[in-house]
């Protein structure tokens, strides 16, 4: 009888707890990315998307959960359940619309070119010939594989593909402009440059990835995105982090 | 006087069938048989995804065979040196290859992969596949060093005093009595390491080398089929490590005639 | 007869000479100021208990041990000396072993030929004509292409004796040669032996065959906690022995 009560009461403490608490979305980020995503000097992860989805969070009503997972394998884990979304910087590209669903784009993104601060290279187009680096699976690692006679060299971490750019093992490397300009402007202004920006026909956005037809994750997180992106907060991170 | 046979600790390499094993079922035969029914099925049977991502692996294949082979050649040379260096009466000499092994065997092989390939960038200018084959080299010469020394160890100080008592010098001893008998106790640790070291070339991956497994996430990354590249590369290294094991145990039988006529 | 004279004969010449020799395990003394003399032609027998340190005494003749003190002087050439090439040294002095140690990896005939053509250059040819010759000294030319794991105890240690002949050595040292070997394969390594006293080589031998001894040394060594108590010709050891752990010790042996 006791036991009974006891049970009673410990079932409708769960149901109301969770009905009052807020959803938890948890996120998988490879903070390998900055300034969009990375670990500063406190182990924290931290960055501009970092910094809008918790905007985004307060505004719809949700509680974000940020967990740093490697790039390679990272929709691998999405689809086998391991976490509701992936904020990671991620390109909306058609090849990935087939697989999960987008939210409404946050971010607009074009590919850069770096190369050594004393290479005459111009354009994708110089590097015939040359191995160009960019990390696994992103879109500025399509765009040197689209490259006729280019040799493409993928890397677990863009970082990598920097270190190898600045010792002269690759003779360039294609990522995001934003990162490009974090490495080419802070940690390698010694060595490295930004070419140019590679125009590619169309203009990417980030956007956050859920699985497909997670439609209770996505209506929340388009929610959010779209009250955030009416606000002055955006300026302020772009300057922030991306000082522009 | 039949000495006893020397056994010497395998490390983590493929099982070596032994080639005494008769009969139709042997565990060689149902892996290996197995494992190419298994590809051909998926390849006849589902060519999407999977012939697409067989088509895709075997530049990758080149380039693993292409590591393993140059860090086993630079692994055997920088062995017998620190195994000789174990064992010499040297004390420098003994000394360097002594703390070469063990700095080498404190270090785990990824950590060391990174050190070596990074720091080697800022030394010296080599293309990345030089730089992976110092680092596997390096670090698998201190595994070979051991294995030498207990190679060499194991031959009986009879032969040696043998071998002076007829006036050879000590290096000509080592050269046309001890080495070539110390063969037959070290080669199948040998073997073993040849194998462990052709599945740890996959950590070059991690190092942007193009082997087998960097070509099979590139395609994964880019198909989402992780599943089915994983698969398909899991039974490419199966098949790979499965004839040489059958390969090394021939070889190891083949080096034991004088102990069986 | 023959020993008898060949002593005579090279009396004044001594091929090895063991000055006031020391020798240490450690703090354990293994040889205690040991003096010995061999000539040329002569057949040295060398007797004791085991631990008495008579193998360690044949060992530094060829330095497989070196001494502490004294000095060794074989052929001329100190032993000990760093100037002295001590593989050209070796390679005068042959040496027979108790586990015979025939290279396992090689057949009999390349047992024979490693030596002469790595270390003297014979072209082959000539170094297996030379090896089969002595194959046929000690009775193995049948079994030429063996391997050593292929043959008996007593076959091995007539290859091993053929072995160090195969360097033309001036010198031959036996180490317990019979020692390790079961009792039907004895006689037949001792025939071999006294054959090669007959043809006049400088033997020292260490053995418990105090057959061998009585018939084919020119004179007996007695050695006990690494000291040299008495040095004799056969008959006068065996029927008169002067020390009284030389007789005890002939008393435990026949």
């Amino acid at each position: 009888m006791f036991k009974k009560i006891v049970l009673t009461l410990a079932m409708l403490l769960c149901v109301s707890s969770s009905a009052m608490a807020e959803k938890t979305i948890v996120f998988a980020v490879d903070a390998t990315w900055p300034p969009m995503e990375f670990v500063n000097s406190d182990k924290q992860v931290v960055g501009y998307s970092i910094d809008y989805m918790t905007a985004a969070a307060k505004a719809a009503g949700f509680t974000p959960v940020f967990k740093n997972v490697a790039w390679d394998g990272i929709f691998a884990g999405l689809a086998s359940g391991k976490y509701d979304a992936v904020c990671s910087s991620v390109s909306i590209t058609e090849a990935r619309q087939k697989v999960m669903d987008f939210s409404i784009p946050y971010f607009k993104v074009r590919q850069a070119l770096i190369v050594a601060k004393d290479s005459p290279v111009k354009s994708l187009a110089d590097l015939k010939g040359e191995k160009v680096g960019g990390q696994i699976g992103t879109t500025g690692y399509f765009a040197i594989k689209g490259a006729e006679g280019v040799e493409a060299k993928s890397y677990d971490e863009v970082g990598l593909a920097m270190e190898d750019l600045s010792v002269g093992r690759i003779a360039a490397v294609v990522c995001d402009d934003p990162v490009a300009a974090n490495y080419a402007m802070d940690q390698y202004k010694e060595t490295l440059k930004i070419a140019t920006i590679i125009e590619t026909g169309e203009v990417e956005y980030y956007g956050i990835a859920v699985n497909k037809g997670n439609t209770e994750v996505l209506d929340l997180l388009n929610k959010g995105i779209e009250s955030v992106s009416k606000t002055d907060y955006v300026q302020e991170m772009q300057h922030k982090w991306i000082g522009q | 006087m039949r000495d006893k046979p020397v056994v010497i600790e395998v490390g983590d390499g493929a099982a070596i069938p032994d080639p005494r094993d008769e009969g139709l079922f042997t565990a060689w035969r149902i892996s290996f048989f197995g494992t190419l029914a298994i590809i051909a099925y998926l390849v006849v049977f589902r060519p999407d995804p999977y012939l697409d991502i067989i088509k895709f692996l075997p530049d990758g294949i080149v380039v693993t065979f292409q590591v393993t082979f140059a860090s086993i050649a630079l692994a055997l040379v920088l062995g017998l040196i620190a195994g000789l260096g174990r064992i010499s009466k040297n004390t420098f000499f003994n000394l360097a290859a002594s703390t070469y092994i063990e700095v080498v065997r404190g270090i785990p092989l990824l950590v060391q992969l990174f050190y070596i390939y990074f720091a080697l960038g800022h030394l010296v200018r080599v293309p990345d596949m030089v730089a992976a084959i110092v680092a596997m080299g390096f670090c698998y010469g201190a595994y070979m060093g051991e294995v030498f020394r207990a190679g060499i160890l194991s031959i009986d100080t009879g032969q040696t005093e043998a071998s002076l008592s007829l006036g050879f010098n000590r290096s000509q001893t080592m050269r046309y009595v001890v080495l070539p008998q110390a063969w037959r106790t070290i080669l199948p640790p040998v073997g073993n390491e040849f194998i462990a070291l052709l599945k740890d070339t996959s950590l070059v991956s991690i190092l942007a080398v193009s082997d087998i497994l960097r070509r099979g996430r590139e395609f994964a990354s880019e198909s989402f089929l992780y599943f089915e590249t994983y698969t398909m590369i899991a039974l490419i290294y199966l098949v790979i490590t499965l004839i040489l094991s059958k390969i090394l145990s021939n070889v190891e039988h083949r080096l034991n005639h004088y102990e069986r006529r | 007869m023959w020993n008898t004279d060949s002593t005579i004969m090279n009396a004044d010449n001594p091929i090895i000479s063991i000055q006031k020799v020391h020798k240490f395990f450690g703090t354990f003394k293994a040889l205690d100021d040991v003096s010995l003399t061999v000539n040329a032609g002569q057949k040295v027998v060398v007797l004791g208990p085991s631990g008495s340190g008579k193998s360690t005494l044949l060992r530094t003749i060829n330095r497989l041990e070196t001494i502490s003190s004294g000095s060794i002087i074989v052929d001329g050439q100190d032993v000990n000396d760093p100037g002295s090439d001590i593989n050209r040294i070796r390679a005068e002095v042959g040496m027979v072993f108790q586990s015979f140690n025939l290279f396992r990896h090689k057949s009999v005939l390349d047992n024979l030929t490693l030596a002469p053509i790595k270390l003297k250059k014979e072209p082959r040819d000539q170094a297996e004509h030379h090896a089969m010759k002595l194959l046929e000294k000690v009775g193995m030319v049948d079994k030429a292409e063996s391997y050593p794991v292929q043959l008996s105890g007593g076959q091995q240690q007539r290859v091993a004796i053929a072995r160090a002949l195969a360097m033309n050595p001036k010198i031959m040292l036996f180490d317990e040669p019979t020692s390790a070997l079961d009792p039907e394969m004895i006689g037949e390594v001792l025939d071999v032996m006294v054959t090669l006293a007959r043809e006049g080589m400088t033997m020292v031998v260490v053995t418990h065959e105090m057959g061998f001894a009585r018939e084919v040394a020119d004179s007996v060594v007695f050695m006990d906690e690494g000291k040299i108590l008495e040095i004799a010709p056969p008959n006068r050891f065996f029927d008169h022995p002067v020390h009284e752990r030389s007789r005890r010790f002939l008393e435990q042996i026949l």
